[in-house]
């Protein structure tokens, strides 16, 4: 999985692509709970990301989890249709903030 | 101590006194076993599960015999099977998971083997708690869970939909507690397929009681 990073309004932005699955989950995790630190607030921008297995949707979960215990803020951005379904089915839109677009997420952070 | 997901659940489907197995929790009992023991591969990074499929992702084993066991029947099966599929296969040897869970629990010193007999005929094996502060870590952890609106943690998910698949919740919790934290229960134990799964599988055995109940 490769993940880029940008900033956009101080709000940092994880661009995942791929797959989110066991494989590739203790990369992403590493990835988003460093740019949390110091209580950043971060987007996952899911735009890329075409499958999320249970091991993906957990990585999502530790990361919102981490935000709120170190006063950060984290959301989901863009994700395709096939993966929106997934948050839904599981609940997680009622605990992820989810945004259908990387612009939304942001404005929604900064 | 830290005790792994399958030995937690079946502590939770003991009654401390009478050593025995909670009524309550079956039939879903074996379904709830076997659900535990896929969570625990499902953590340890061996298998992994979408809405379709449960598949291998590292078929190392992970030292644990129970859990060893189900993961070389997965590995070895011919065709992937959904969450379901597996919870299912799993729970016909649910008998064989829990002898062997019993006997680690007593060698933890958790639990101590009473051999007798039930209706002075029939041997019976049964296990009483010599041990109880296992079982009350685990049910603080639930109660924690479920009372706080923090995120859960996944092991915590996973062991909260156990619970809810074993007919627990009304074991450990009032009538009252029920209703106000039903809702939450669903909550968390949802986030986890296997424990979606979970629940589709037990709603079917009660709906094929259901049909054939009249009939006995």
């Amino acid at each position: 999985m490769d993940i880029s990073e940008s900033t956009d309004k101080g709000v940092k932005v994880a661009a995942l692509t791929g797959r989110l699955d066991t494989a590739t989950a203790p990369a992403a995790e590493t990835k988003l709970l460093a740019l949390m630190e110091g209580g950043a607030k971060v987007v996952a921008d899911l735009a890329e990301v075409h499958y999320v297995s249970s091991a993906g949707l957990r990585v999502l979960l530790k990361a919102a989890k981490q935000a709120k215990a170190i006063g950060g803020s984290f959301a989901v951005a863009s994700p395709q249709a096939p993966v929106r379904e997934v948050l839904e089915i599981s609940g997680f839109d009622k605990i992820l903030a989810i945004h259908p677009t990387r612009d939304a997420a942001v404005a929604a952070l900064a | 101590m830290s005790l792994t997901m399958p030995e937690e659940i079946l502590l939770l489907m003991l009654d401390d006194e009478s050593g025995r197995l909670q009524e309550r929790a079956a039939p879903s009992g074996d379904y709830a076993v076997a659900g535990a023991v896929l969570a625990e591969l499902a953590l340890a990074g061996r298998i992994d599960t979408d809405p379709t499929r449960l598949y291998v992702v590292n078929p190392a084993p992970t030292g644990d015999a129970l859990l060893d066991r189900a993961l070389a029947q997965i590995v070895a099966a011919p065709q992937a099977g959904d969450s379901r599929h597996w919870i299912e296969t799993l729970a016909a040897d649910a008998d064989e998971y829990r002898d062997a869970l019993f006997e680690r629990l007593v060698s933890k010193g958790i639990l101590k083997r009473v051999e007798g007999r039930f209706l002075w005929v029939f041997p019976e094996r049964r296990y009483p708690v010599i041990s109880d502060k296992e079982e009350r870590e685990v049910k603080a952890r639930i109660m924690g869970v479920l009372f706080q609106d923090d995120i859960p943690d996944p092991r915590d998910s996973m062991l909260i939909g156990l619970c809810r698949a074993g007919g627990l919740f009304s074991l450990i919790l009032s009538t009252q507690e029920l209703d106000r934290v039903q809702a939450r229960i669903d909550a968390v134990a949802d986030l986890e397929e296997l424990n979606r799964s979970l629940a589709d599988a037990i709603r079917e055995i009660y709906a094929q009681i259901a049909r054939y109940a009249p009939m006995v």
